[in-house]
C-alpha cells in the first residue's frame, strides 16, 4: 500500500485551512452552470446486519424508496477496491457489488458494468480474484472495466479547486450516463473519511497519473476531491457500511461493524450522514463544507431520512490523534 | 495474423509440462499478434489505443518467443515530446514506460539512438523531494523517480528506470553513475522491514507495510547485480516465500523472471504460470489483459534463454 507523503500530515491540514481561503479568493472556482444545488436530498439507511443478505433485494428497494429512474441507462458501477489483505475491509463487499449489479438491471438499466482503478495495486487479475469479485461478476455475467489501463479522453473539469482545467478519464466511465460511486465508509488518515466522493479517486487513470494517483495528492486531496466529484458527477452513491473501518483508515484500519446500507442521490447528502454517523461533524470536513456550497446539502435539517434513522446507527469511530478536530462535539 | 508454428521455439524436453508451455506460449503469441493494431502498436486491451508500455513488453515477448530481435518500428515512429515518448497525447509523459520502451529499442539497431536519447533523459528525470513526515519511517530527501514528473518517486518507477540505467552503465557519463546510487539508495531505503517492496513507504504511523510480489519482483530485476546485500538477500528469501500466493499471470510471471536472475529455481512458478494462463484463455469472459500476456509470454519464453533486455 501507498501513502502520499507528497502531502504530509501538516500540509493537509494546511491544505484544509487553504481550501475556504481559495474559494473566497476565487469567487467561484466551479462552472455555476454545471451545478444546481438542492433545497433538499434524501438519504436512506437501510439495515443489513451481516454480508448474509439479499443486497440486490435491499438495494433494489432503495431505489424505489429514493425513486431512482434507471430504465435504459448505462450504469456504471465504481465500487472501491484498492488491495487485498485477508480479514480487513479495505474493499466494498463484492456481494454489495453484485447486488447492485442486479438491482440496476431489475430497475430497467440497459447496461451495467463495473470499474474500477485500484489506488495501489496494478494486477488487477490478482485482486479481481482475491477479493472474490472476479466469480461474482462472473456469476452474473457483469463485465469489469480497469480503469487504469482503458483508453482515455481530456475532459474539461467542472470546478478547478486543484487549479486543473482539464483531467484525462477513462473512456468507459464517460461512456455510461449513470454512474453510481460505492464506497467503503472508512476514515482516512488524510482526508478524515473517505465515502462517496473520495472513492472518486479511482476513476483517474493510474497508467496516466500514477499511482497512487500520485498527482491527485501533490495538487491537494480535498481538491482533487471536489474537482473529481463535481466533473463525474455520480448520480448515486451507494455505501458498504456494513462493515466499515475505524482507526488508520483507510488501509490499516480496524473492522467496525455498522450494519447498513447507505443510498442517495445526492452524494454531499450521503457522506455528510456517513460522517455524523461515525462521530465525525461534516462542517470540519473541508471538501464537504466546500462542496456544500454549490454541490449538495450539508445541513442535516435539510436531509430527509429514509429507511432507518442515523441515530440507530450512530457511534464514535476510533481515529487517528491528528483527525481529533474532526470529531463532532 | 494468424500463429506460425514455425516460429515457436519447441521445448528442448518433450513432457507434459513441455507440451503445456509450448501451447501456452503458442497461445499467448497468437493472441497478442491478433490483438495488434494498424499503427503497429498493442493496447492494453484488443481494440483499444496503442499505448506505450503494452507494445513495449509485447514486442519483447515476440521476439523473445520467435528467437529474433524486435521490431521496434512501432516506438520508433512514437509521438515524442520534449525528447518523452507520449503514451497520451496532451498529459505528462509516462516516466515508467518511457525506461521500458528505452529497454525495448535498446535490443535492435534501429532503435539505439532513440533509446540513447530516453537514457539521456530518464537520468536527468528525478522525483520531488519532500520535508521529513513524522509519520513516515523514511527518507524523503531521496529523489528517485516518479511515475510522472512533479510528483514523489515510487518503487515501480525507480527499479525500472534503475534497470535500464544499469544496462548502460559502463558509459563515462557521471550523470549515470549518480543516478544508479540515488536509485539504489532509494530501494534499500523503502525495503520493508519484513523483506521486499511495498508500492512506495515501508512504514506509516508506526506500522510496517507488507511487501507486495510484482513490485519486490521489480526490484529485483533492478537488483540482480547486488545479490549479496542484505537487503536484496532478504528480498529474495520474501519474494520465494510469497511468489506462489499470488497466482495472476502478471505476478508469476514478474517473479519468475526475478528469482531466475538472482539463481532461484523458477520451475514451479512456470507451472503455475502456464497452468494460470490455460485457465485465463478458457474463460470465455476472461479479462484481456495485453500487458500481462506479454509478460507471461516473456517468462515462459526465458526457459530456453533469459530475456537480454531484462538482464545485465
Amino acid at each position: 500500500m501507498n501513502y502520499p507523503f507528497p502531502v504530509s500530515r501538516r500540509e493537509f491540514l494546511a491544505a484544509g485551512l487553504a481550501l475556504p481561503a481559495l474559494a473566497a479568493a476565487c469567487t467561484r472556482p466551479y462552472d455555476p452552470r454545471s451545478f444546481t444545488l438542492p433545497e433538499r436530498s434524501a438519504v436512506g439507511l437501510f439495515p443489513a446486519s451481516s454480508y448474509a443478505t439479499d443486497f440486490a433485494d435491499i438495494i433494489f428497494r432503495g431505489l424505489r424508496e429514493l425513486r431512482v429512474n434507471m430504465a435504459g441507462r448505462r450504469v456504471f458501477l465504481k465500487p472501491n477496491l484498492i488491495e487485498y489483505e485477508p480479514g480487513t475491509a479495505i474493499n466494498t463487499h463484492p456481494l454489495v457489488v453484485a447486488g447492485a449489479a442486479i438491482a440496476c438491471k431489475r430497475a430497467g438499466a440497459a447496461d451495467v458494468v463495473v470499474g474500477e482503478g485500484p489506488g495501489h495495486r496494478r494486477d488487477i487479475e490478482y485482486l479481481l480474484s482475491a477479493t472474490g469479485l472476479h466469480d461474482h461478476l462472473r456469476e452474473h455475467r457483469i463485465r469489469f472495466v480497469d480503469l487504469n489501463h482503458d483508453d482515455v479522453e481530456i475532459v474539461r473539469l467542472r470546478s478547478w479547486f486543484t487549479g486543473m482545467r482539464e483531467i484525462a478519464l477513462p473512456v468507459e466511465l464517460l461512456r455510461s450516463d449513470f454512474v453510481i460511486s460505492m464506497p467503503k465508509l472508512k476514515t482516512h488518515h488524510w482526508a478524515g473519511m473517505t465515502c462517496s466522493m473520495k472513492n472518486l479517486f479511482g476513476t483517474v487513470p493510474g497508467a496516466v497519473y500514477g499511482w497512487p494517483k500520485t498527482l491527485l495528492h501533490v495538487k491537494g486531496i480535498p481538491e482533487s476531491i471536489l474537482d473529481l466529484t463535481g466533473t463525474v458527477k455520480p448520480q448515486l452513491a451507494i455505501v458498504d457500511a456494513v462493515t466499515a473501518m475505524e482507526g488508520d483508515g483507510p488501509i490499516m484500519g480496524r473492522p467496525r461493524t455498522l450494519g447498513f446500507i447507505a443510498m442517495g442521490r445526492d452524494v454531499v447528502a450521503v457522506d455528510a450522514t456517513c460522517a455524523r454517523v461515525i462521530g465525525l461533524d461534516p462542517r470540519k470536513i473541508s471538501y464537504l463544507k466546500s462542496a456544500s456550497r454549490f454541490m449538495g446539502v450539508l445541513d442535516a435539517r435539510r436531509i430527509d431520512q429514509r429507511g432507518e434513522s442515523p441515530t440507530r446507527y450512530a457511534t464514535h469511530f476510533d481515529i487517528i490523534p491528528a483527525l481529533a478536530r474532526l470529531r463532532a462535539n | 495474423m494468424s500463429l506460425v508454428t514455425g516460429a515457436s521455439k519447441a521445448p528442448t524436453a518433450v513432457s507434459p509440462f513441455n507440451d503445456s508451455v509450448g501451447y501456452v506460449r503458442a497461445q499467448l503469441r497468437s493472441a497478442l499478434l491478433d490483438a495488434r493494431n494498424p499503427d503497429g502498436g498493442w493496447g492494453y486491451s484488443r481494440a483499444h489505443r496503442s499505448r506505450l508500455e503494452p507494445t513495449s513488453w509485447t514486442l519483447l515477448a515476440l521476439s523473445q518467443a520467435e528467437g529474433g530481435i524486435p521490431d521496434v518500428s512501432p516506438l520508433v515512429r512514437w509521438q515524442p515530446r520534449d525528447h518523452w515518448l507520449l503514451d497520451v497525447l496532451g498529459v505528462s509523459p509516462n516516466i515508467t514506460f518511457n525506461a521500458i520502451a528505452a529497454l525495448t529499442l535498446a535490443q535492435a539497431e534501429a532503435g539505439e539512438p532513440l533509446s540513447r536519447a530516453l537514457i539521456q533523459r530518464l537520468s536527468r528525470a528525478r522525483g520531488e523531494t519532500y520535508v521529513q513526515a513524522p509519520e513516515l519511517r523514511q527518507n524523503n530527501g531521496l529523489a528517485a523517480w516518479s511515475w510522472i514528473q512533479g510528483t514523489i518517486s515510487w518503487v515501480e518507477p525507480t527499479a525500472w528506470c534503475l534497470l535500464v540505467l544499469k544496462k548502460h552503465r559502463h558509459t563515462s557519463d557521471e550523470r549515470i553513475k549518480d543516478r544508479i546510487a540515488d536509485g539504489e539508495a532509494f530501494l534499500v531505503d523503502r525495503a520493508c522491514a519484513a523483506g521486499g517492496w511495498n508500492y512506495g513507504n515501508p512504514n506509516v504511523y508506526g506500522t510496517d507495510l507488507i511487501p507486495h510480489v510484482p513490485t519486490t519482483a521489480i526490484a529485483l530485476l533492478a537488483f540482480q547485480d547486488r545479490q549479496t546485500h542484505p537487503v536484496v538477500r532478504a528480498a529474495v528469501a520474501r519474494l520465494q516465500q510469497d511468489a506462489e500466493s499470488e497466482r495472476s499471470p502478471m505476478a508469476l510471471a514478474l517473479s519468475a523472471m526475478a528469482l531466475r536472475r538472482h539463481g532461484v529455481s523458477t520451475e514451479r512458478l512456470e507451472s503455475m504460470l502456464t497452468d494460470a494462463c490455460l485457465e485465463w484463455h478458457q474463460q470465455a469472459d476472461g479479462i484481456e489483459n495485453l500487458h500481462a500476456s506479454a509478460l507471461a509470454l516473456c517468462a515462459l519464453s526465458e526457459i530456453d534463454r533469459p530475456l537480454t533486455a531484462l538482464t545485465l
